[in-house]
């Protein structure tokens, strides 16, 4: 029933910004570019800011699981200052290229390793309605940029001329590859249990008490999202899997060459990216922007307006300063989760020793496939059987944003929807293809039309 | 609106549009943090000839870093692009397969239809399968009994596709496994194998 209070017709960053803002209601391109540029520099922030708590928070962590203190002195009680001390510092030391690097190339690499990892953040939603582009593919979105981190990593392998880089770039590139398999497989689990590939939509529809979470779903949910956390921390390049910079073999792996200010851009790539991964685990498993309890839910129901409630989603019937107060609520709930992610990983790092290459594609190709694949095939099963969840929320009541204004028919006698997506050469295509869409142009049983659609095929 | 959200177009030129300006956004603030510490840092390469040296420990370097590598490496590649392209495809399915799932459930509850026509949610869930017309139209008696069946259907049609695509993909596996090609320590063993072979006989 909670399904039914929430609502998904989140309005981008864009729209509430010059909504609310500025006063516009049909924002013009400018707005866009400006509302753009404002999204980013907030997730820029986001990596920033977070690299600079994160690198603190491992070395407090790191001191502390080995029975040290960590830093203690910068900025006064714990050290608290000490990676802003360490900026200062790398801004300071000189940047030097080796004299057998290829220079062009050996610049490049970090913007590519740094670029990737932020643009993947864009399609990322931080709370209904928080994100800085709707993407209707966002899970394929967020997979697919963030891969695209690994170029900057062999190119730095490649151009730095040494062979330390280059035998850290190879092992990575393997590594990264062989990961990505697995971590698709357990990706799509909770996109076919959600019917969506629209992060804010899964995020939803896991609106509630705790139960709620997709990780509850079925047992194979369960094990496939620990699967997908092992593989997230391995395409991330965290140890126990990180080879590509295994100080004990290959010095300091494809950044053995870099130093100072461009040194220190890859760290801020991979501090992104496992903020990324563990925010992306929140979302697909762990409720995304829901805390545990539903307080938001209680909040929304303690201002909704009891009129408006009736009529439609219960964000609708609130005065918008209480929707706002809810999402800032849901962007502490995700950041609160992707640090527990986080922490996670380093709590693994300090703990378990570094797998050799052979063991590390064994686990990924004779361990985490194997078992992705099972939990792929348990789960669908599970759903098709309609066997028991311990999800008690109606997932058919949320949708993707982009078809809310499609909900009501709006066909017009002649068959053709005015307000559908518009196919440029709709007419002629439809006659071209008359034999395959005969069926459906001439049946107008909706129920008979998805079902001829699919057999046909 | 320059940007229309609600059309496909508009939405994928905006989410391109988006992209670029968080590539740029990201690339801007990487230059500034370099130029900035352009005006801090020393800049002195050639303090001594050896500083430009690769690090190869301490020791003069040996040769050039650019050896061949194993092909182990490109086994794996290899292996990628197999497995990652079948991943690919499956997401497509997992939108149709869950929907009609959804679907089915809310037929279960008698949700789906309202009087003689689909409910607002059951629209909804057709229109983001891609039917474009989810008007009842000739039809005088729809039920929930109707649309339970036929999403049924279409989930366990989606679900046999989805299975034989698995199976062919596990069988794959099955024999890439069974050939070695996952062993990363495969190419010593054989060698030594095939090295031996001639000398016991």
């Amino acid at each position: 029933m909670i399904g039914s209070l929430v609502s998904t017709g989140a309005s981008t960053v864009t729209e509430f910004i010059s909504q609310n803002i500025f006063g516009l209601d049909d924002p013009n391109w400018f707005m866009y570019l400006l509302c753009g540029v404002i999204a980013a520099v907030l997730v820029l922030h986001v990596i920033a800011v977070g690299a600079l708590f994160f690198i603190w928070a491992e070395r407090k962590i790191a001191g502390r699981i080995q029975d040290r203190l960590g830093p203690t002195r910068v900025g006064g009680k714990f050290g608290w200052l000490q990676t802003l001390a360490d900026g200062v510092k790398l801004i300071a030391k000189e940047d030097f290229i080796p004299r057998d690097a290829d220079a062009p190339l050996f610049k490049i690499a970090p913007y590519i390793a740094f670029a990737a990892s932020f643009a993947a953040f864009l399609a990322l939603p931080f709370a209904d309605g928080a994100v800085a582009h709707h993407v209707n593919t966002a899970v394929f979105f967020v997979l697919a940029v963030l891969g695209l981190e690994v170029f900057g990593v062999i190119l730095a392998g490649y151009a730095s001329g040494s062979k330390w880089s280059l035998f850290g770039a190879m092992r990575e590139a393997a590594q990264v590859v062989s990961y990505e398999v697995p971590l698709g497989m357990c990706v799509v689990i909770p996109v076919f249990v959600a019917g969506t590939m629209n992060l804010t939509t899964i995020g939803e529809m896991q609106a509630g008490w705790f139960n709620n979470w997709l990780v509850f779903h079925d047992p194979f949910t369960f094990i496939a999202a620990i699967v997908y956390f092992t593989c997230a921390t391995a395409s991330v390049n965290r140890a126990p899997f990180d080879l590509a910079e295994a100080e004990s073999e290959l010095v300091a792996g494809f950044h053995t060459e870099y130093s100072g200010l461009r040194w220190s851009f890859f760290f801020m790539a991979e501090y992104g990216s496992m903020f990324l991964v563990s925010a992306l685990a929140s979302i697909l498993f762990f409720g995304g922007w829901h805390p545990p309890i539903p307080i938001d839910i209680w909040i929304l129901e303690a201002f909704a307006d009891p009129d408006l409630v009736a009529a439609g989603p219960l964000k609708d019937a609130v005065p918008s300063l209480v929707t706002f107060l809810v999402m800032l609520i849901g962007i502490a709930t995700l950041v609160a989760k992707s640090v527990i992610g986080v922490v996670v990983m380093m709590w693994v790092r300090w703990t378990f020793p570094r797998l050799r290459i052979d063991q590390v594609m064994a686990t990924c190709l004779k361990y985490c496939v194997p078992i992705a694949a099972v939990c792929f095939v348990g789960s669908m099963t599970w759903e098709t059987l309609d066997l028991p969840s311990m999800n008690t929320i109606n997932r058919y009541e949320i949708h993707e944003d982009w078809s809310e204004d499609l909900a009501v028919s709006t066909v017009g006698e002649d068959g053709v929807d005015p307000e559908w997506p518009e196919d440029e050469n709709d007419d002629e295509s439809s006659e071209v293809m008359d034999g395959e869409e005969a069926p459906i142009e001439e049946d107008s049983v909706a129920v008979q039309n998805g079902l001829s659609l699919q057999e046909g095929e | 609106m320059l940007l229309a959200e609600s059309t496909a177009l508009g939405s994928s030129i905006g989410a391109v549009a988006t992209l670029a300006l968080f590539v740029t956004i990201g690339l801007v603030f990487l230059f500034v943090n370099l130029l900035v510490g352009r005006f801090v840092r020393p800049h002195n390469p050639d303090a001594h000839p050896e500083k430009g040296d690769i690090y190869e420990c301490g020791e003069p370097t040996i040769g050039s870093s650019f050896v061949q590598f194993d092909l182990r490496f490109y086994v794996v590649a290899l292996l990628f692009i197999i497995f990652d392209v079948e991943v690919a495809f499956f997401f497509p399915w997992a939108t149709v397969f869950g929907k009609s799932e959804q679907l089915s459930e809310m037929a279960q509850v008698e949700q789906a239809v309202k009087g003689n026509e689909l409910s607002a949610d059951a629209k909804r869930l057709y229109r983001e399968m891609g039917v474009r017309d989810t008007s009842v139209g000739a039809v005088s008696d729809l039920t929930n009994e109707d649309v339970y069946t036929s999403s049924k259907m279409l989930a366990r049609i989606t679900l046999i596709d989805i299975g034989v695509f698995f199976a062919v993909l596990i069988l794959g596996f099955a024999y890439v496994w069974k050939r070695g090609d996952l062993d990363w320590v495969k190419a010593v063993t054989e060698q030594r194998r095939l090295a031996r072979l001639p000398a016991d006989e």
